[in-house]
């Protein structure tokens, strides 16, 4: 087995780029309609072509599967849907093989009510320390500052249990108790949990839902000291055993509320920037720069060895909490004009659909993600510009199966058609005949080989990993303008936002005497000088600028 | 590039088993290196050079002679301590064997060879020394000035890496000479004109990041390894230097030269196969930058092995065109095979690839490699009638210049590989199929 390369660089997580999918969803091995480790491992060579670096797997462990896996009922098993631990293990090896690490989910707010802990909770008597893996309350008013989060679905964050005759505290869904960090045994629990995976190999965990761990009244009982207190416990376990085990943050929260989840590069080492993503898609509809560039301005500094993780689309809507009212108002304006795609403070659609299929814009936004200061984060179908099925409730429209070819079931199964743990997408425009990986491969100048590409290309240049950025401030507000540097490495990236061409004139002269090499055809323009530096942009069209200095 | 060795069949262990490194201080002093593998014959000669040398021009430096055999029958290890008089100067080790050793066939160099330079400048790097040389039990030519030539920059002169230089008929080497070489040069910005040579000498500083390298373990490291070390020294902040030790001549391994195809598919292949590994690397940069040179100029021109007939290889492109073309087409641009059309029909003593032409071809095949646009092993075998249609017209160019203008042709065609280089990164960085259907 090749060494795993996440423990000959503990910090490679900055310069990854992370592919995340569901396991149901890839490629289905045994024809029972739902994706397992054996399919995934089949399909390891179509990853590792595309050049991502890193998978994010989502929960595949034994569940009910009333939440697509986050309601886990074991830590430390394989849902029998997916496979074995031996699969599993034989996955790993394979992804490490390939030089690509593997990123798990860690659902430490909560846990399903069929899991063990919460049937021997209900049954404990109270104040034991087993009754106390939970939040149990003779009322269902404590605590009555937190905000609910699936409005859409749930009334209250609690929920009367009948066999312990009394209430116990949810953040999501009534059927995920959120486990008690004010018990310590809780933790460490988790601590063995946490054990159990990284022995067995992976390079990290996503850890779900941080900001809820622990409750106190009068609080909002979002990140509260005491959950931060958790977090660096959790960190510290894993320093000392498995310096190479990256932890994410999924905290949606606003820029300023995420840092604390870096701490002093003691806490996590990467968090979502939710709030980034939902501008991206404004400035591009309103055709301004400006909701971009407010947010990355509003974005404090984090420690050297922390990372923030970037995505266009993931497995759950398109989140508009961190939007004002009028901005979420014009997102579902401009996004979601069909009321199906909405979903709690959301739009359950994937990129293809978001961008009307225009694939310029697909691009534009996909440069974005890939120069913006980050690790990205690519979700399973989107570099094949997949559809959606608003109609299939809760999330599930984006989570449909993986669209390898034209053939029945687009090739992701050999089942039946009515066994598939969903339906495939089959309407005209993203439907598995017209959208598919196998097509896109022989197309020279398909989504995918554009993609795999750009991929190949923001691998070449760690700046931007690691690098800083500094806006530019060009008189026309289409044109978004930004520098990336690392060391010596400088690399402007220019980008229209709007669908006609536009002429920009840049103040380039802290770089007067650099000769701009265009990055996708190694192409020299002319040397900059004192003037501004002026250029035009077809629609939606986005440069990436080496900034070289030829005399030296 | 020399084409020896021996079937690696049949061999079995007659070295000692590996030993605990003592606790002779070699702190900051010198180790040497020698690798060998049925090497009866050469390996004496070989280490008394060695001893000689570390006598006469390191008497001050602590030093040990480390030995890793891989697996000799014929006594090639005894005959290394009778050379040195049973004086227990040796150190014995013998390399972690596995038996894809034996199956990286057919292949006449050493088995195991990347792992038995894994075991050496591991032993150096444990012994804290200052520097490590390197030298091959097969070597007939050698004196005890190699060694200082080598060395000396690296103990003296804080060089990071020393390769050597050996003169060589203007025929000979030619792989290296139009390929290996100019590709070296331009993407990697250092003229390191014989980059692949089984003597070298590096610093502590180099050894630490060698060892820490992921090339160990690679696919092919035992025929790239002695090239990957040298690109891998380019490619970091090091100082690198070349010494010319004079003509170097070895007993061949092998039972018979490999034909061509082999051994173009395998160079070729170990430097394409390192290309994509660190391109972050060779596409930041620009020029080239000349080596320090140390070492002795040669008294006499080498003389030629062999002749070379210019007429067959010609021949062997124009079969090559008629039946290989439409593999070429995977890899190559239109212009390019219309251009080598032209060169079929033309007569024999006008024959002529232009040298950026030759740099092209040399980059679609690097590029087709990359992404696998024909099975690795056809895609470089089907590069041999073309290689062989640069030789002829290099051949033909050179025959009747003196060595020194020779030379100069070869700096000028890695000048054109220069030139060329952004053609190559513009079709890495954004690859479009050359051919649909």
């Amino acid at each position: 087995m090749r060494h795993n390369d996440s423990t000959r660089d503990p910090q490679w997580y900055k310069r990854a780029i992370i592919y995340e999918l569901p396991v149901k969803s890839f490629y289905d091995a045994n024809d029972d309609g739902i994706g397992d480790f054996p399919g995934l491992i089949e399909k390891l060579d179509y990853i590792e072509s595309l050049g991502v670096t890193c998978l994010w797997l989502l929960p595949f462990f034994p569940s009910p599967l009333r939440d697509d896996g986050y309601d886990i009922a074991d830590y430390c098993q394989i849902h029998p849907s997916y496979g074995t631990l031996d699969d599993f293990k034989r996955f790993l090896d394979a992804a490490h093989e390939r030089r690509l690490q593997v990123v798990i989910e860690f659902v430490l707010n909560h846990t399903s009510e069929a899991h063990p802990w919460f049937q021997r909770a209900r049954k404990a008597p109270p104040g034991s320390v087993e009754r106390d893996y939970y939040v149990w309350s003779d009322t269902d008013t404590q605590y009555g500052d937190a905000r609910i989060i699936f409005v859409d679905s749930e009334r209250s964050n609690w929920t009367w249990d009948p066999v312990a005759q009394s209430y116990y505290w949810h953040r999501f869904f009534h059927h995920q108790p959120d486990l008690n960090y004010d018990n310590p045994a809780v933790l460490q629990e988790l601590l063995r949990i946490v054990d159990f995976w990284l022995e067995l190999g992976v390079d990290g965990f996503r850890l779900d839902a941080v900001p809820y761990l622990v409750e106190r009244e009068g609080t909002s009982c979002d990140n509260l000291p005491e959950t931060h207190a958790v977090l660096k416990a959790i960190r510290r376990h894993v320093a000392e055993r498995w310096p190479h085990c990256m932890l994410l943050a999924e905290a949606n929260q606003w820029p300023a509320d995420v840092r604390a989840y870096f701490g002093d590069g003691d806490e996590c080492h990467m968090a979502y920037h939710f709030p980034l993503m939902p501008r991206m898609f404004m400035g591009l509809h309103l055709e301004d720069r400006h909701p971009i560039v407010e947010i990355m301005q509003q974005t404090p500094a984090i420690p050297d060895v922390c990372q923030w993780a970037l995505f266009l689309r993931n497995h759950d809507e398109l989140t508009l909490e961190m939007v004002n009212d009028e901005e979420r108002d014009y997102m579902y304006l401009a996004y979601s004009a069909d009321p199906q795609a909405r979903l709690n403070l959301g739009i359950r659609r994937r990129l293809a659909p978001l961008m009307g299929n225009d694939r310029r814009r697909m691009e534009l936004l996909n440069s974005l993600l890939f120069s913006f200061p980050g690790t990205p984060i690519v979700y399973y179908g989107d570099e094949i510009g997949m559809g959606d099925n608003t109609y299939l409730g809760d999330r599930n429209g984006v989570r449909t199966p993986m669209q390898w070819t034209s053939d029945r079931n687009a090739y992701f199964s050999h089942a039946d058609p009515a066994r598939l743990y969903s339906p495939v997408i089959m309407d005209p425009i993203y439907g598995y005949q017209a959208v598919n990986v196998e097509s896109q491969e022989r197309d020279g100048s398909s989504l995918l080989q554009w993609m795999k590409n750009l991929i190949g290309l923001r691998k070449l240049f760690p700046a931007f990993g690691v690098g800083g950025l500094e806006f530019l401030h060009p008189a026309n507000r289409k044109v978004l303008t930004y520098v990336r540097r690392h060391g010596t490495d400088a690399i402007l990236c220019v980008a229209n936002l709007s669908r006609s061409v536009q002429p920009v004139e840049l103040d380039l002269s802290a770089f007067a005497g650099f000769t701009p090499v265009e990055m996708l055809g190694y192409t020299d323009f002319p040397v900059v000088g004192q003037q501004p530096y002026f250029l035009t942009l077809g629609p939606y069209g986005f440069y990436w600028f080496e900034l070289q200095r030829r005399d030296i | 590039m020399a084409s020896t060795g021996l079937s690696s069949s049949g061999a079995t262990s007659e070295a000692s088993p590996a030993k605990a490194v003592d606790a002779t201080p070699t702190k900051g002093g010198l180790v040497v290196g020698l690798l060998s593998y049925q090497d009866a014959d050469t390996i004496g000669l070989v280490t008394t050079a060695v001893r000689e040398g570390l006598a006469c021009h390191f008497g001050d430096l602590a030093s040990r002679i480390v030995l890793v055999d891989s697996g000799s029958t014929d006594n090639t290890a005894a005959r290394a301590r009778d050379a040195l008089g049973g004086s227990g100067d040796l150190l014995e080790l013998s390399p972690p064997r596995a038996t894809v050793d034996l199956l990286e066939l057919p292949y006449h160099g050493i088995p195991g060879k990347a792992r038995a330079l894994h075991t050496i400048l591991a032993t150096a790097r444990d012994l804290e020394a200052r520097a490590c040389v390197i030298f091959d039990g097969n070597v007939r030519t050698v004196t005890p000035h190699w060694i200082d030539w080598l060395a000396r920059p690296v103990v003296e002169h804080a060089f990071d890496f020393v390769s050597p230089y050996y003169p060589r008929h203007p025929f000979e080497g030619a792989l290296t000479k139009g390929l290996v070489y100019p590709l070296v040069r331009a993407l990697y910005g250092v003229r390191l004109r014989q980059p692949a040579a089984a003597e070298f000498a590096c610093s502590g500083r180099l050894i630490d990041h060698f060892l820490n390298e992921d090339l160990w373990e690679r696919d092919g490291a035992q025929v790239g390894i002695d090239l990957w070390l040298a690109t891998s020294a380019a490619s970091g902040d090091f100082r690198l230097g070349e010494a010319a030790l004079g003509i170097r001549a070895h007993h061949a391994r092998g039972e018979k030269a490999l034909d061509l195809g082999t051994t173009i598919a395998q160079v070729v292949g170990s430097l394409f196969a390192d290309l994509e590994n660190r391109a972050g690397r060779w596409q930041r940069m620009r020029g080239s930058i000349p080596v320090q040179h140390f070492g002795t100029s040669p008294a006499t021109a080498p003389p030629q092995s062999s002749s070379v007939d210019v007429e067959r290889l010609i021949e062997s492109y124009r079969l090559g065109y008629r039946e290989l073309r439409d593999i070429w087409t995977w890899v190559l641009p239109p212009r390019t095979i219309v251009d080598l059309r032209k060169l079929v029909d033309g007569p024999p003593a006008q024959f002529r690839l232009d040298d950026e032409l030759w740099a092209r071809i040399v980059y679609d095949f690097a590029l087709g490699y990359r992404l696998r646009v024909l099975p690795r092993d056809h895609l470089l075998r089907s590069l041999v009638p073309l290689y062989s249609g640069w030789l002829a017209s290099f051949i033909l160019q050179v025959r009747d210049l003196s060595a020194e203008a020779a030379d100069q042709r070869v700096e000028d065609l890695a000048a054109a590989f220069e030139a060329q280089k952004p053609y190559l990164i513009s079709r890495w960085r954004w690859p479009e199929r050359l051919r649909t259907g």
